[in-house]
């Protein structure tokens, strides 16, 4: 009576892919290493070179979730690893972000988990408060995990229950993705940070009457923007192991909405529902339904490349201090690995060797290594990357102190927002009801 | 697929093996009986494998807080509470269920009345029948693929094909996919519209009807509906009985065009979330395995109930012609 599980869509997983030597990694490589000597003078004593092996050969089982071009960049940099420790070689995994976690979770049930992986914050505190992930505390203090390059507040966003669950591959936060070559055609002001959430409602209103495209897609059932507009009124999404906010706060944010959709600044409930996708091919801004779209600041690149027009980012409206420098997602070692050090070591590798970090670019988020996250910028090419670089580094002058990382029912928190949400703006409930059923939900989620 | 009984008795043609004797030796028995059990090990290991013994553990965890993550061995005994859970708190489970029945009820006898409708008319000797009969099977024989689930989902976006064809005559549709009030209709349709293999069944069923139970109604005087009602039905009934237990419980289950209509999560607001649906994200996304595996199992006796029901009021209209005629 189980329902099969479920072959979803997107890459098959399980794949081994090799990568042989081509001529283009070579060059690549050589690139790399050019760029990498006098990176790895200045950082002398960053890198960790010192084998990562307990003897004899190791085969490491990696998982992470991406798409083409991510599993390209990590295999060439895993490589890079099998290069220097050659009795090392890996099992690679990976999958598109839908079905991933289901597919991790089964692994860990069949007892057959990924040594290291690829994990984010809706489920970091899930694996943690079950003791999945390995605690890595012990291999930062030792130094065999160097995070002195870190910021601060991204290593502590990896931090569940006092214990270093995961380790940030790369720093995100939210952004406000907006269509450029619409605003420019029609002779309107593009969006800034620090506008009022009032003021953003009011330009996407004259978006929508001048270009007939609704101004802004209406983020109500995203939790990523409720989370940043309830820091903004000095709340949060958790306090400990409880929600941060109440029925109130919540009736706020969707009267907010209703307000928008009234005057016209929003698409129509059926288009934000297709908004409401993770899928990025799905957002709103790149299908041309909606001037902008609420998204990751890493996730620009990807926009770019499903739509011809010009995009502009800056930070989610109000005060940019609610955001903070999120682990856009973290790599994990699971507990019972056979080879704990090593997976540590590779983590080690990933985040501060500098070719390695050149390799790898901004594809995870900026690189946690402050220093090496310098080198990445200056030597970024493509456009849309450097505009993701150029506005997180402005906006990370400005970030507030790290929220704790969302507490286990997380992922149920934020299916119960879209749900409420959409009620709401179906019209079969009203704010005050959506929000009610919303808490209600959540109550009984994280209990 | 867990009832896969054909309405039986009917099988008078069935191969009937070559039966042991009774006079042969002992000996010669428990060597056949063991190379019989040979024969059959890869099925055996199967079902004990892949079948029952992860049921009968899955009937097991319905007891307990197993959350996947953690280690079977430390798992929990919670005795009653995800039955309780699901029976008294959790309003969702309850909309699952109303959203599987309306499906049900819906969609199934749709499905089948199509597929009688369309099996009479194939049931003739026409030129190039044969070619509509592989036309009108083929949704079927896609059945639940995912790539079938997807384009469906595309043809009745906002800007679909369908809505194209409904402004051809100045219809404005509607986004039927994302809008909660048609997202389950649009399901609905999608299965009515596989009733090919019904349909192939009730042709099956339909050549079986002896011309002579025509011929002697149409000397009475009978017109085609009453031919329809005193022969064609009655006549049909087992098989009729045979489909409508084997859509009922396909209806039930329901489950690959739902999640990729609404990504896995039962939306648009939970209109689609069947029942499977609901167990899914119980078991793999909120990581309640247990909870999830006590709604399987009062799945499987939902069913169960549903076809003895079927069955227990079959005598009274399923009329099996195994007398001696013919």
């Amino acid at each position: 009576m189980h329902p099969a599980t479920f072959p979803t869509a997107g890459a098959p997983a399980g794949r081994d892919h090799r990568t042989p030597l081509t001529r283009r990694r070579l060059v690549r490589g050589l690139a790399a290493v050019a760029l990498a000597v006098p990176l790895a003078l200045g950082a002398a004593g960053c890198g960790d070179d010192s084998g990562g092996g307990d003897g004899g050969p190791v085969k490491l089982s990696v998982f992470w979730w991406g798409g083409e071009a991510r599993a390209k960049l990590t295999e060439d940099a895993l490589a890079l690893y099998t290069k220097r420790h050659p009795d090392v070689t890996f099992e690679k995994t990976w999958q598109a972000n839908q079905g991933y976690f289901d597919k991790l979770a089964t692994l860990t049930a069949g007892g057959n988990p990924p040594d290291l992986f690829q994990i984010d914050d809706n489920y970091l505190a899930e694996y943690a408060g079950r003791s999945t992930t390995l605690d890595l505390g012990s291999y930062r203090d030792s130094g065999k995990l160097d995070v002195s390059k870190f910021p601060k507040s991204l290593l502590e966003y990896g931090v569940v229950d006092g214990k270093l669950a995961g380790v940030a591959a790369g720093e995100n936060t939210q952004g406000l993705v907006y269509n450029k070559t619409l605003l420019t055609k029609n002779g309107l002001p593009e969006p800034t940070t620090g506008m009022s959430w009032e003021e953003h409602i009011a330009w996407a209103e004259q978006v929508a009457k001048k270009t007939k495209v609704p101004g802004t897609q209406d983020p109500s059932a995203d939790y990523k923007a409720l989370w940043v507009w309830l820091r903004q009124q000095g709340k949060d999404l958790y306090k400990g192991k409880e929600l941060g906010f109440t029925a109130e706060d919540v009736t706020k944010w969707f009267e907010l909405w209703k307000g928008a959709r009234d005057r016209g600044a929003t698409p129509t409930p059926d288009v934000i529902h297709e908004g409401n996708s993770s899928d990025i091919t799905k957002q709103l801004v790149v299908t041309g339904k909606s001037a902008t779209s609420w998204v990751w600041v890493n996730q620009m690149p990807d926009l770019k490349k499903n739509t011809k027009d010009e995009l502009g980012v800056v930070a989610y409206p109000g005060d940019p201090s609610a955001q903070w420098a999120r682990a856009s997602m973290y790599w994990s070692v699971f507990k019972g690995s056979k080879h704990k050090d090593v997976a540590v070591d590779v983590i080690n590798f990933l985040n501060n060797d500098p070719e390695a970090v050149a390799l790898l670019g901004t594809d995870r988020g900026l690189p946690s290594n402050m220093e090496l996250r310098a080198k990445v910028s200056e030597t970024a090419t493509d456009p849309a990357m450097k505009q993701s670089i150029q506005v997180e580094s402005e906006l990370a002058q400005k970030f507030g102190a790290s929220p704790q990382v969302p507490i286990k029912g997380h992922s149920k928190v934020k299916s119960e927002l879209v749900k409420a949400a959409e009620n709401a703006q179906y019209g079969r409930a009203t704010p005050a009801q959506a929000a009610e059923q919303f808490v209600t939900a959540c109550t009984s989620a994280i209990a | 697929m867990a009832v896969t009984t054909a309405p039986g008795r009917t099988s008078r043609t069935g191969p009937v093996g070559p039966r042991p004797t009774r006079r042969g030796a002992g000996r010669v028995r428990l060597g056949e009986g063991l190379a019989g059990y040979v024969f059959l090990s890869p099925w055996l290991i199967g079902l004990m494998g892949v079948t029952a013994i992860p049921m009968l553990l899955s009937l097991w965890l319905s007891f307990t807080d197993y959350d996947i993550l953690t280690p079977l061995s430390e798992v929990r005994w919670v005795g009653l509470a995800n039955y309780e859970r699901m029976f008294t708190a959790d309003p969702s489970y309850w909309h699952a269920v109303r959203v599987t029945l309306t499906f049900a009820l819906i969609a199934v006898p749709l499905k089948l009345a199509a597929a009688l409708g369309v099996a009479l008319l194939l049931n003739r000797a026409w030129r190039g029948v044969g070619l509509f009969r592989s036309l009108f099977y083929l949704p079927s024989l896609l059945g639940g693929s995912v790539a079938l689930a997807i384009v469906w989902v595309n043809m009745f976006n906002r800007d679909g094909a369908f809505n194209s064809f409904l402004a051809l005559f100045g219809v404005e549709g509607l986004p039927w996919v994302s809008d909660p009030d048609w997202a389950l209709e649009t399901l609905m349709v999608l299965a009515i519209w596989q009733f090919g293999a019904p349909m192939v069944i009730f042709l099956a069923g339909l050549k079986q009807v002896p011309t002579e139970l025509y011929e002697a109604a149409a000397v009475d005087g009978a017109g085609a509906w009453r031919r329809f009602r005193a022969v064609t039905l009655p006549m049909l009934s087992p098989v009729i009985f045979f489909n409508l237990v084997l859509e009922t419980i396909n209806g039930f289950q329901g489950f690959t065009a739902a999640f990729v209509l609404s990504n896995g999560t039962g939306g648009p607001v939970d209109s689609t979330l069947m029942y499977t649906l609901k167990l899914y994200i119980s078991g793999f996304t909120d990581l309640e395995m247990g909870y999830a595996s006590a709604m399987a199992w009062v799945f499987l006796v939902a069913i169960g109930v549903v076809t003895a029901v079927f069955f227990s009021t079959g005598r009274f209209w399923v009329h099996y012609s195994d007398g001696d005629d013919s």
